[in-house]
């Protein structure tokens, strides 16, 4: 079930009876058919122990379940959106980014620091992540909000990608994700060229960059 | 659109007529009049004069197009032969027909009408409606998508409506029920989605929405220097 793009700033997601999905609470713009919207006291999936996981790491937003039969246009901010189809992978994305995905994926939270410990904390810091970040697995759309339009860049083995951590969205695969500094003297005396982090990926995937170093 | 290449150039012929410049700018061709809203014509070519509603020698156009008291100090009358460049704080702007039709839009979006249309307050607070026939230049948080009814709306996305679907309120009281509903209607406890109201449009017609649910918010109109808004010289 995937999002039918409207144009860069409206989606348009089909939802079938049995097949609930997540979105944004107030992202839905209108709706066709009986479709009805409850908050999600939990915000996602799992009991209250993924509640409570989530409110600890600070990726807990507001979510509601929309169920029925008919169709819904979400949007949300004026945000441009980039709807991504996963095939049993990993995508990893701020939990504030996520505007509505397919309740058949997998909701989880990841701690920065289990990919490169210390740097990992400090790559969340850099980023404007924090300690934590979302993970969806498994089959099913995710449509995910950026400011300004969104562009997917491969990562392949031994081609990395050098990412402007504010400028990265999310990242999908197998990939190993790394801060990179540039910390020299003339960062010192406040003299930088202003990219002083990046953020390198490499392994296999895809990383998703938006096209504004503006955070959501 | 091209991309890759330098900034395009205009000049009075090359500048489309009637059309739009880019997304977020309109070209008027003018040659007569038009209404339209203080603040919203950046820039012109030719001989225009800019006549407030009220107070110039077109009385007896505005007394036959604009019947709305309530916006006429928002509203001018531009007279004259040349080009006549419209833009709103860089929000998409785009341009509708009108065959001997009707078309009810919330007041902030509209822009500029053609005097072969006439300008009316809904009975809708906040809306107002155009009837007859001519172009007219609005515009929106995000590109506008047109629905058919039957169709609910958030009403922040709403822009207006064309052909007279009935406009109603329509409020989702399902989720209030059971007893987890009854614990959220008394403590608090789990929020509510923001989605329990909705404009519901039934019959035939357009519908017009936003893509985003934020509101254009409202914007001081135009004003003499010093009293008029930052970039405008002559502050005390």
């Amino acid at each position: 079930m995937a999002f039918t793009r409207v144009n860069s700033k409206l989606v348009e997601a089909r939802v079938v009876p049995g097949r609930r999905m997540f979105s944004q609470r107030g992202a839905m713009l209108a709706y066709r058919g009986a479709v009805t919207f409850t908050p999600s006291i939990t915000g996602g999936q799992g009991g209250v122990m993924s509640m409570i996981g989530r409110r600890v790491a600070n990726e807990a937003t507001p979510l509601m379940i929309v169920e029925g039969d008919g169709l819904v246009m979400f949007g949300h901010g004026g945000h441009h959106i980039h709807t991504v189809d996963l095939t049993g992978e990993t995508l990893y994305v701020e939990a504030d980014r996520l505007l509505a995905f397919d309740g058949s994926l997998a909701q989880g939270t990841m701690f920065m620091g289990s990919q490169g410990g210390v740097m990992g904390v400090m790559r969340g810091q850099v980023t404007g992540q924090g300690l934590f970040t979302t993970t969806l697995q498994g089959k099913g759309s995710v449509a995910v909000m950026a400011h300004g339009g969104v562009f997917e860049l491969p990562v392949t083995p031994g081609r990395p990608v050098h990412v402007d951590p504010q400028a990265y969205v999310a990242h999908r695969g197998e990939v190993r994700n790394k801060l990179a500094t540039a910390v020299g003297w003339r960062e010192m005396v406040g003299r930088g060229s202003g990219e002083a982090f990046q953020l390198e990926l490499s392994g296999q995937g895809t990383v998703y960059v938006q096209a504004s170093e503006e955070k959501l | 659109m091209t991309h890759g290449e330098g900034p395009v150039v205009h000049d009075p012929s090359t500048l489309p007529s009637d059309d739009n410049v880019n997304p977020y700018a309109f070209c008027v061709d003018l040659d007569g009049q038009w209404f339209l809203q203080k603040g919203k014509m950046i820039a012109y070519y030719g001989q225009i004069d800019f006549h407030a509603i009220g107070h110039g020698p077109l009385d007896h156009l505005v007394a036959a197009n604009f019947h709305s008291p309530l916006h006429a100090a928002a509203w001018v009358v531009a007279q004259g032969r040349g080009k006549m460049l419209l833009a709103d704080r860089a929000y998409d702007i785009n341009s509708y027909d009108l065959e001997d039709g009707n078309l009810t839009i919330r007041s902030g979006n509209l822009l500029a009408f053609q005097p072969g249309l006439a300008l009316k307050q809904s009975i809708i607070p906040g809306f107002l409606t155009l009837i007859g026939t001519g172009k007219f230049v609005a515009a929106s948080n995000g590109a506008v998508h047109f629905v058919e009814p039957p169709i609910r709306v958030d009403p922040q996305a709403l822009v207006g409506w064309a052909d007279c679907p009935s406009p109603c309120h329509h409020y989702d009281h399902a989720y209030m029920r059971g007893v987890l509903g009854g614990i959220r209607a008394l403590t608090g406890i789990g929020g509510t989605s923001g989605e329990e109201h909705q404009f519901e449009f039934t019959g035939a017609g357009q519908v017009l929405l936003q893509s985003t649910e934020q509101l254009m918010p409202a914007a001081d109109t135009g004003g003499v220097p010093g009293s008029a808004g930052p970039g405008v010289p002559g502050r005390p």
